[in-house]
């Protein structure tokens, strides 16, 4: 069936590369399996969109909501992969001494992602998640310096941990269900639970216990503030292509499953109680990331706090509800990944020409690198959410939700964090392309798959900026209606 | 069989008693050895338990479950630390930041706390106070060990425990999960020890050290 | 009858405390395979020491030559309050288990200031090392025996082993177990045993209780020793009466105390062969340690209370 496709070609992908002891027979392998599997993903997609929800089996199922986020990894993962091949070969100096041990970990990593997705089982799910971070703490430190073997450790740790705190709250869950009557077997099945939970009333105390368990479980994967503190470490001290995958699509994969609960959760306790807890860990976030933005020096860092503010936005989405919310928090997952991506593969040519992250380091890049430099301004422009860039369009449509639903106080401190974090980027920024060049960088040319797949980001956030294509707003819509 | 229905009856309605003890060795023991010996106890007594429950619902899956938990719980996975703190060649002192009678007097705290938690609840759950409480006062020192204890080991162990908790809170309130969920979950666990105790090597080899509360590199 | 029988009883506690003592080197010779002397040894010693002359320094008081009378004599009046094979004691009474706790402590207090009378500075030492000791182990020793107290709902020992006897035996209570733990921790630091002092050493420094009686000799010393065994065989029929009670005579028929007495070796051999174990197995913890020690004790017995609150519940 199609939707094993994906799996298997992640799974054997992964170890197929590792056959290949030539770096550059590596690359090219992984480089023709990441193709594959993009493919597989569209195909899924496309099926998705023509025929409606599929089921293999009992444990795996893609919908709208899947599929929406399939085609996030789909097109992160191909970006993240053509700009890999060209980073491991051109910074070489013995630290990427095996990229077919980096492929192979991406794969398994792309694996359980992809899992997570297609998971119909809430047990799966977990399993799945707990996967990501196992399958990710090695790429985390990769480069086995102090800061990426420490950075490696919290975030193993931390996430193991809130992993294990979403289990307890899927117990829950699995409790309140068998306790209504549900067959036990049946009982993590989402489909099931979602036929189920109208007909036979769940604990409404064990529901609501459950789902606090799980936004704090599955929120410390997202990054929601106070359980953020691995997402800084991780996201600055992992390479490059694996920052932007961590921030792009892992961070909307947990997102993910924290929309399937809520779903669950509000049709058996109604919405005030789930949407509470999404716009209060919204707000947290959304604060103290703002805050902290501004007190940064080191790029990446300020990259993913930004990925917190952003989750946050996310999450206030969500919070809101609402035909305009539900649309603006989607939109926001894939716009986020794509404006982020294109930071970070920015980042990452700062770092190799000029060995260092520290923002005050470095100044006139836009004489040295003007390419980069571009790439830094469009991006961004973009993360701070200023039109034409797509941002915009779906911070507006959550803002607008806000004003509708009266939630003026959340809707103050929305604008208000903007306007900070717009001055923290604008200061970081300016300091870092103005004024004159304190040093000559080695080489300021990209190469060709650097300058190509940032140029295609570029190229996304302008043109959903201005108007989101019509298949694109189909798709989200298809999934607002598996949310509804 | 009168005699196993006595048996099962009496461990499953004392062993947490037995897990409290456990609880509050495990918060002042001072080597890791002895950490993890009672780590490996613990595991046989949730066993224990698992067994006894699956004898009186009749749940073939619980011995197959029980099983589990005593081949990787109790054997292998003490022995993978064992092994841990030989080739880490380090010293064997766990590292408290809190003094033995700071840690018992948390530790019955704790205890105290998840009987409160687990009385408001219990009403809507029926299922022995004991063993619930049991749970969470097993979840409360998993996360008070990763917090207090300065070793990476430890967290480790901690991380442990915690997750014992959970499960026996599973184990309470539904006499446990889908066969294939809880291998899957069981499997897991041994990936992510399997992945920290190559992290702890790292650590070893690039810091010179196992203490992680001197790892503040990455700090704002 | 009943009384002739706590008769008896108090004075197999007193006559068999050296027959304990002489039991535990014995096994603890055996664990670190030495020959040991004969389990009877003790017996000897004090016949040896009774026909010895008594010493006393020239700059004792009135207190050193006391002080072993004393000791000898509360020590007796606590052995009269454990029952040993039926359930009640020769001098048993309401609150008896406070009396238990602090004749003890008024004997360990005498012995003290007979260190520091004694004029040996490792006397003073010895002293006031267990001063500390004792004043750290008296809280767990009173709060396990209350929170028995509190379940039991009676105020005696001898009421106490008698509710426990009616309880089932395979109900295990968790308060009885807390209870047992710290009142065994307990036992180890009152009665001088590793890991909190060491009964064999000849290292003056590291004693404490071998240092208050370093200036004791003769009949005196005798004494001294006497009641220490004494305290440690009432220390353990204690933990055996209000833990395993099971199996005393009910009734005052010579195969029931017969068979209780049988039943109180058989309980009270293994947990000589736990103190022998413990003994042998770990080493004498430093003396700022021993806060830590006891410290354990006090949270388990404390503990131990506050469940007597949740199963009463």
């Amino acid at each position: 069936m199609i939707l094993l496709m994906p799996l298997l070609i992640a799974l054997l992908g992964a170890f197929v590369v590792l056959g290949f002891r030539n770096p550059r027979l590596a690359t090219r392998a992984a480089l023709l399996i990441g193709g594959l599997e993009i493919a597989s993903l569209v195909v899924i997609v496309w099926q998705v969109h023509e025929r409606g929800a599929l089921q293999v089996g009992r444990y795996l199922r893609v919908d709208g909501l899947s599929s929406f986020f399939l085609m996030n990894i789909a097109f992160i993962s191909g970006l993240v992969l053509v700009y890999a091949s060209g980073y491991l070969s051109h910074t070489g100096e013995g630290r990427f001494s095996s990229p077919r041990w980096f492929y192979a970990l991406v794969f398994l990593f792309l694996f359980t992602m992809i899992s997570v997705c297609l998971s119909a089982n809430l047990g799966l799910l977990w399993i799945m998640m707990e996967g990501t971070t196992l399958a990710s703490a090695l790429l985390v430190g990769f480069y086995n310096t102090e800061g990426a073997v420490e950075a490696g450790w919290k975030y193993l740790m931390v996430c193991t941990v809130g992993i294990a705190f979403a289990l307890f709250g899927t117990i829950v869950l699995y409790l309140a269900a068998v306790k209504a009557g549900m067959n036990p077997p049946a009982a993590l099945n989402w489909v099931s639970l979602m036929d189920a939970v109208p007909r036979m009333g769940l604990d409404p105390h064990l529901v609501k216990l459950a789902f606090v368990f799980i936004i704090v479980g599955y929120g410390t994967k997202i990054g929601f503030v106070p359980m953020h503190s691995w997402l800084p470490d991780a996201h600055a001290e992992a390479p490059t292509p694996i920052s932007a995958l961590l921030s792009a699509v892992l961070l909307n994969c947990a997102m993910y499953a924290v929309m399937r609960y809520e779903v669950i959760v509000s049709h058996s306790v109604g919405p005030a109680f789930p949407h509470t807890l999404l716009l209060i860990f919204g707000v947290l976030s959304i604060v103290v990331a703002g805050l902290l933005i501004l007190v940064q020096r080191n790029l990446k860092r300020l990259m993913a706090y930004s990925s917190v503010e952003h989750m946050g936005i996310i999450a206030i989405g969500l919070g809101l509800g609402g035909p305009l919310g539900l649309f603006g928090a989607l939109l926001h997952t894939f716009n986020h990944s794509v404006a982020k991506s294109l930071l970070f593969f920015s980042a990452g040519n700062v770092r190799h020409n000029f060995g260092t992250l520290r923002m005050d380091s470095i100044t006139g890049m836009s004489r040295t690198m003007p390419q980069t430099s571009a790439a830094l301004i469009v991006g961004g422009l973009a993360i701070v959410g200023l039109p034409p860039f797509s941002l915009f369009i779906s911070e507006f449509a959550i803002l607008s939700q806000a004003f509708t639903q009266a939630q003026y106080f959340v809707a103050t401190l929305f604008l208000i964090t903007l306007s900070v974090v717009f001055g923290g980027f604008a200061y970081h920024f300016l300091r870092l392309l103005g004024g004159e060049p304190n040093s000559v960088p080695p080489s300021s040319k990209l190469i060709p798959s650097e300058y190509s797949v940032m140029g295609i980001a570029a190229l996304c956030l302008i043109c959903f900026g201005v108007r989101v294509p019509h298949l694109f707003s189909v798709l989200v819509q298809e999934a607002i209606a598996v949310l509804r | 069989m009168g005699l196993v229905e006595i048996a099962t009856g009496k461990v499953l309605s004392s062993f947490s008693v037995f897990l409290f003890l456990t609880i509050l060795l495990l918060v002042v023991a001072r080597r890791i050895s002895t950490s993890v010996l009672l780590f490996s106890v613990q595991s046989a007594i949730i066993a224990a338990e698992v067994f006894a429950t699956g004898f009186r619902e009749r749940l073939a899956e619980a011995y197959v479950v029980g099983a589990l938990i005593l081949v990787i719980k109790v054997v292998a996975i003490p022995r993978a630390f064992f092994g841990l703190v030989d080739h880490l060649k380090t010293s064997h002192d766990v590292k408290a930041s809190t003094t033995p009678t700071q840690s018992v007097f948390i530790a019955a705290a704790m205890i105290y706390l998840s009987y409160a938690a687990v009385h408001s609840y219990g009403q809507s759950v029926h299922v022995p106070e004991d063993a619930l409480a049991a749970s969470v006062a097993l979840i409360l020192t998993g996360a008070f060990l990763m917090v207090s204890r300065n070793k990476a080991l430890m967290q480790m162990l901690g991380l442990l425990v915690l997750e014992n908790g959970i499960f026996l809170a599973a184990l309470t309130t539904t006499f446990g999960m889908p066969l294939v969920i809880e291998i899957g979950v069981f499997f897991d666990i041994l990936i992510g020890l399997l992945l920290m105790g190559i992290f702890t090597f790292r650590i070893r080899d690039t810091f010179d050290h196992l203490d992680v509360s001197k790892l503040r590199r990455l700090r704002g | 009858m009943k009384i002739a029988i706590n008769v008896l009883q108090a004075l197999a506690l007193i006559l068999g405390g050296p027959l304990v003592r002489g039991i535990v080197a014995r096994v603890k010779a055996f664990l670190q395979r030495r020959q040991g002397a004969s389990i009877w040894r003790p017996y000897s010693d004090l016949a040896k020491l009774f026909r010895k002359e008594d010493l006393v320094p020239p700059t004792a008081s009135s207190i050193f030559r006391v002080v072993p009378f004393v000791l000898f004599g509360t020590t007796i009046c606590v052995a009269s309050f454990v029952p040993l094979v039926q359930p009640s004691a020769l001098l048993a009474s309401r609150g008896d288990f406070f009396l238990f706790v602090y004749l003890l402590a008024m004997g360990r207090f005498f012995l003290s200031l007979g260190g520091f009378d004694g004029g040996s500075s490792f006397g003073g030492m010895g002293a006031s090392r267990e001063a500390l000791v004792s004043s750290l182990a008296e809280a767990p020793f009173l709060l396990s025996l209350v929170a028995v107290a509190i379940l039991a709902s009676h105020a005696d020992i001898a009421g106490m082993v008698a509710w426990t006897m009616q309880q089932n035996i395979f109900n295990i209570s968790a308060v009885h177990i807390l209870a047992f733990t710290s009142l065994a921790m307990v036992v180890i630091a009152e009665t001088g045993r590793m890991p909190v002092d060491n009964p064999t050493t000849h290292l003056e420094l590291t004693m404490i209780h071998e240092g208050m009686v370093l200036e004791y000799s003769g009949p005196r010393l005798a004494l001294i020793e006497w009641a220490s065994a004494v305290k440690l065989h009432a220390m353990l029929a204690l933990l055996v009466a209000l833990f395993v009670p099971w199996g005393m005579a009910s009734s005052v028929s010579v195969g029931a105390i017969g068979l209780a007495l049988i039943l109180y070796c058989a309980k009270a051999a293994p947990l000589m062969v736990l103190l022998a174990v413990i003994e042998s197995g770990m080493a004498k913890l430093r003396m700022y340690l021993v806060p830590d020690f006891l410290g354990v004790a006090s949270a388990v017995s404390a503990l131990a209370v506050i469940f007597t609150i949740l199963v009463k519940r």
